[in-house]
């Protein structure tokens, strides 16, 4: 077995080259993605690789040509379109929110919307409010969108080649923080299904679910916490939709307590949405109420110290597990 | 084969429309995009165009009547055929005084048996009030036979959590290790747990002896609307309050019984509410304020006194009520009062009044005296700034010169707009208008 | 007096005869003259089953401006996408759809050309290459920027060819006010996408005129020149000279693979929607528009040319009227989705309450027929 390891950056690259080498429906477009090798050097190298027909600089003009994306998948192309950050998807709110989603419903299944939508989401370099949106709260609301959050290298090659394979639009929302992680990532064709999560760490006394970065931060908690003598399951839920709950509900039938980890606002957001799924499958599981770890409700602030305060980290999520197990 | 043309639907939020003008009359030709009719929705006025050629066979629905998208309206005959021989299919012609009945809403399903709660495990009750258990607890205490109220919760407020039944089990598992090396599973006692159907009353019906009371809906007509709009802005913008007065009609029931009887044969027939309407007026020129209209900086004193009075009308025709309008009323006698009121109770009744006739009353009377009412209050009547409520005269004891008698009296109410009228005002009012109702020789000059 | 009455060119032929003022053939003429009047009956009875409360939702007419749908639409190839707005009854039948199909989606029907999900703002018809039927102002035209762009990359990086195509996206004047508009002629012009943008330009948004929404109203087409868009000023009420301009346009559009701007001139005859009052303009005006109605202004040209005489005429529309009524009664017979549709078509693949995807009956039956 190969034990190559590279950053989770290349990873996206490999898959998007993988699959654009496979497929010439397949094509990049977005901000910088050519001659600027990508504002974040994910797509280094695929302007030489693949020309500028298929690698496309487009202007700061994110409504026109994600819409322009969208059109062209409906005629059956497959495009990837890089927002350099999904806080600039907000100026693209109706082609991806109002078109994207719906067009096979509105046609009656004549017209699919086969898309990737991918770029940084999520606050954690002092970028403040504007530029700091965790999009999977808002986003995920709408049918017929999936969304994937991958929180390790193999997966952010895996999740990203299925993407791109999927028939259906896929928001693909990746951590900044996390580029230049390192980890073992499969050469060659590497699919990773969606609606699968992965336990990352077994454990008894506690389920710990959560989705793209904060996976980190629940591993660093449960490290905290095996020394105190609490054994925590951590599970990474990789997309968000489809959304794969009996992983969970089996977990939480061993453990009787359940904390659910999401970096995006907890008004309406994946961990309310899983918490109100875990309290519906496993009423007489619970020894205690489902308990939420989220960014505090407030815009994202800028001093260094409010963010670290603004969003869930080892601490609060280890201090919600001790008041789940009535340990506190 | 005829067509029918049915109320259309002008909006995508119209339920119902109010035909405002006919454009086209029974027998007028039309074809497609003829306007044929105005109609107001709850957006605009809009127009209604015919979609076919042909001659208008009948109109259905008069103008000023509002009736649900979906109603036919009118008639039309196609080429070919004769108008006169075209009937309305179903639904009856609708005139302007009364929407049709809607059909009636389904009666609701008799609310069923309330559902039978489903039987809790039912742990004994601790006297401090609802046990406090965690869902897993509970179940676990359940699955190794345990009993919660013997049980102390370690957790918040006392709530049982698993590792207190956890610890409870071993502690049974000790107990018993010597037996059986195992939990021995123990049945929870079958009194404990209430079977649902006893909930369930078995009490046999009430046999109902009153005629049943249907559920439905009634259409609301456009004068019922008004009423509604008018009488809310009323009571919710102008502050009301009431003085009550009451009045020895004893010279007045005389008078009017020898002025009734000398009059007969010239068809005159006074009522008492002609003369309060008279005293009414006449109480004017002492008080101006209450024949006016509060309008936000100042108030607005008229120069004519038009007495509005009450008119209730037929159930049949709709019911409701109209105010008619008795112009100049101070300058006209007993008797071209009577007259006007009856003119116009006749016509409100059998025609409906026209928008002149209800209009710019200055002061109104309501009078429920006819139908035996003694005493009671009305909603003023904008913009008026007061509204006499009269009760029947009725013959009771009395007391007069210190003595008990028999006599006639009446109650009347004044509603008020504190915004013009005072308390004091309003006594000072009413004692002019006692002396003219109690002297009525005043009345007659 | 607005400029849109100014404007207003209710013109003759001019006195030139038919066979100078147009390149169609007879055939050709009396296609248009059938499309136009089955636009025109369609309407009609849209407007009846609407306040017959048939028909739900928002609904907007096409009268008056049929010669813009079916000149444009017979200006370019089958093969080339065309999308639109939300008054979209008139290009979907231009554009070959079944009326009943049409109806039935309006409706709210199983039979219509999108089960009933779509409804009259958003008619899809992928055998006919109609790409939506939108509802929100101005969304469609980054899509046309797309689908312009996909054929483009069909036919030269994938084919390895020369582009073949060119796209129709339709818009309001409405939409001159929206900023996807401006990016979408941006993109067109950077990247050399073969897309026309036509600008039905009825003189209203809604119940706001141009002159009051729109900056440069006497000129529109300098928006697309400012971004490099070649611009057209068409007049829109003729479907001859629709039809001659329009070819020009998209040949050139076709051929050198650049996008361009056209301001077409018409006027709809209708209120907004089903629920305008159009207080907003006079009856004067509306008058003066309908006195060059473009189904009169065809007609009154080929009985001069000697195409078609009264009584053909009359005949001709009496079929349109038997086919929409036949439309009608196929969309009433037609069953409402069964319930199950509602779970359908949200994604390709399975999860969840999500059933799939299953083609609706104006696919099925147009692969049916050969």
């Amino acid at each position: 077995m190969s034990e190559r390891i590279i950053e989770f950056r290349d990873a996206l690259r490999e898959a998007m080259s993988q699959e654009m080498h496979r497929d010439p429906r397949v094509f990049l477009l977005g901000e910088e993605v050519a001659e600027y090798d990508g504002a974040y050097k994910v797509s280094r190298g695929m302007l030489e690789e693949f020309g500028p027909r298929r690698v496309i600089d487009t202007p700061i003009s994110e409504s026109g040509f994600a819409g322009m994306a969208i059109g062209a998948a409906m005629l059956g192309l497959r495009p990837i379109v890089e927002f350099m950050s999904w806080s600039f998807s907000l100026v693209a709110a109706d082609p991806i929110l109002n078109n994207a989603p719906k067009m096979l419903y509105m046609s009656g299944g004549q017209f699919g919307c086969p898309i990737v939508i991918r770029g940084n989401d999520g606050a954690g370099g002092q970028l403040g409010s504007t530029h700091s949106w965790c999009v999977e709260g808002m986003f995920s609301n709408v049918p017929g969108l999936k969304m994937a959050i991958p929180a390790f290298p193999d997966d952010a090659k895996g999740m990203l080649a299925t993407a791109i394979r999927d028939d259906d639009p896929v928001f693909f929302l990746e951590s900044e923080r996390l580029l230049a992680m390192k980890g073992h990532v499969p050469e060659g064709d590497h699919y990773v299904p969606f609606g699968k999560a992965v336990v990352r760490r077994p454990g008894t006394d506690v389920t710990l679910f959560s989705f793209g970065r904060p996976v980190h931060f629940c591993l660093d908690a449960a490290e905290e916490l095996a020394k105190e003598g609490i054994s925590c399951e951590v599970i990474d839920g990789r997309t968000i939709r489809p959304l794969d709950i009996d992983t969970i509900v089996e977990s939480v039938r061993k453990t009787n307590a359940c904390v659910v980890v999401d970096q995006s606002w907890s008004f309406g957001s994946p961990g309310s949405e899983v918490a109100a799924q875990v309290h519906a499958h496993c009423f007489d599981d619970l020894d205690n109420h489902v308990m939420r770890v989220h960014s505090a409700d407030v815009p994202s602030p800028y001093a260094a110290n409010l963010e670290q305060a603004f969003l869930p980290n080892a601490r609060r999520i280890a201090e919600a597990v001790r008041s789940a197990l009535y340990v506190a | 084969m005829s067509i029918t043309l049915t109320m259309p639907r002008l909006s995508d939020t119209m339920e119902q429309g109010t035909i405002i003008r006919w454009n086209v009359k029974e027998g007028q030709e039309v074809v497609s995009g003829t306007i044929v009719a105005d109609i107001e929705t709850d957006k605009a006025t809009m127009e209604m165009q015919a979609y076919d050629d042909g001659i208008v066979a009948k109109i259905l629905v008069g103008e000023g009547t509002q009736v649900p998208v979906g109603t036919p309206i009118a008639m039309i005959a196609e080429e070919g055929e004769d108008p006169a021989s075209i009937a309305p299919s179903g639904g009856e012609q609708v005139d302007s005084a009364a929407a049709p009945a809607p059909s009636a809403a389904p009666a609701p399903t008799p609310a069923s048996a309330a559902p039978a709660p489903s039987a809790a495990p039912a742990p004994s009750i601790p006297s401090g009030g609802r046990m406090k258990v965690s869902p897993v607890a509970r179940r676990l205490a359940e699955e190794h036979a345990i009993d919660l109220a013997a049980l102390s919760g370690s957790g918040p407020g006392g709530r049982i959590i698993k590792r207190d039944v956890l610890s409870a089990v071993e502690t049974a598992g000790e107990n018993v290790a010597g037996a059986t090396g195992d939990v021995l599973p123990v049945e929870i006692p079958t009194t404990q747990r209430i079977p649902s159907q006893t909930l369930v009353s078995t009490t046999t019906p009430i046999v109902q002896h009153v005629p049943a009371l249907e559920s439905t809906e009634v259409a609301v007509s456009g004068m019922r609307q008004t009423i509604a709009r008018r009488l809310v802005e009323s009571t919710s913008t102008i502050p009301h309050y009431q003085v009550k007065m009451r009045f020895s009609m004893d010279a007045l029931m005389d008078i009017r019984k020898s002025l009734n009887e000398k009059l007969a044969t010239e068809g005159v027939k006074l009522s008492v509410n002609d003369f309060i309407v008279r005293a009414c007026a006449l109480s004017m020129a002492e008080h101006p304020m209450f024949n006016a209209s509060w309008a936000g900086d100042r108030i607005l004193i008229h120069g004519r006194v038009n007495v509005g009075v009450a008119i209730s009308l037929p159930e049949e025709r709709g019911g409701g009520l109209v105010v008619a309008s008795i112009r100049d009323a101070h300058l006209k006698s007993l008797r071209m009062i009577s007259a006007e009121t009856k003119h116009l109770a006749t016509k409100a009744r059998d025609k409906g009044l026209s928008t002149e006739e209800m209009s710019d009353s200055t002061f109104t009377i309501s009078n429920l005296g006819m139908f035996g009412v003694d005493d009671f209050t009305a909603i003023i009547n904008p913009p008026n700034s007061a509204i006499l409520a009269c009760g029947a005269a009725i013959e009771q004891p009395v007391v007069r010169d210190h003595q008990l008698a028999v006599g006639w009296e009446m109650s009347a109410t004044l509603s008020l707009d504190h915004r013009v009228i005072d308390g004091a005002m309003a006594a000072r009012y009413l004692l002019t208008l006692k002396a003219m109702i109690e002297e009525p020789m005043r009345l007659l000059a | 007096m607005s400029s849109v009455t100014d404007s207003a060119p209710p013109a003759a032929s001019g006195g030139r005869p038919l066979a100078e003022r147009t390149s169609a053939t007879p055939t050709q003429l009396h296609e248009w003259l059938r499309q136009m009047l089955l636009i025109r009956e369609f309407e009609v009875r849209t407007m009846q089953a609407y306040q017959d409360k048939k028909i739900g939702g928002f609904c907007h007419i096409y009268i008056g401006q049929e010669a813009v749908a079916v000149g444009c639409t017979a200006a370019v190839q089958h093969a080339d996408p065309v999308v639109t707005a939300y008054r979209d009854h008139g290009h979907a039948l231009a554009r070959g759809m079944d009326p009943k199909y049409c109806m039935a989606e309006m409706f709210g029907r199983i039979g219509g050309c999108a089960k009933g999900k779509g409804g009259s703002m958003h008619m899809f018809d992928k055998p006919n290459n109609l790409f939506g039927g939108h509802g929100i102002v101005g969304a469609q035209t980054p899509l046309g920027t797309g689908l312009a762009f996909a054929k483009k990359y069909q036919d030269e990086v994938i084919d390895g060819g020369v582009n073949k195509h060119v796209t129709l996206c339709f818009l309001g004047d409405g939409a001159l006010n929206q900023g996807g508009f401006y990016e979408a002629m941006n993109l067109a012009s950077l990247f050399d996408i073969p897309v026309i943008f036509v600008v039905e330009n009825n003189g209203y948004s809604m119940g706001t005129s141009i002159e009051r929404g729109t900056s440069m109203s006497h000129r529109i087409i300098a928006k697309g020149e400012g971004c490099g868009l070649t611009g057209y000023e068409i007049e829109g009420m003729d479907v001859l000279t629709v039809y001659e301009e329009m070819k020009k346009v998209a040949d050139t559009a076709r051929a050198e693979s650049r996008p361009a701007m056209v301001d077409l001139r018409t006027y709809r005859f209708k209120g907004h929607s089903m629920s305008d009052p159009r207080k907003y303009r006079t009856r004067d005006e509306e008058q003066h528009w309908e006195a060059g109605d473009p189904i009169t202004r065809l007609r009154d040209a080929m009985i001069e040319g000697g195409l078609i005489d009264e009584e053909g005429f009359k005949a001709l529309n009496k079929v349109q009227k038997t086919v929409v009524r036949e439309a009608i009664n196929w969309a009433e017979q037609s069953p409402e989705p069964d319930i199950s549709e509602l779970y359908t078509d949200v994604y390709v693949e399975k999860f969840g309450p999500y059933t799939g995807t299953s083609m609706p009956q104006i696919v099925t039956d147009a692969e049916a027929s050969p």
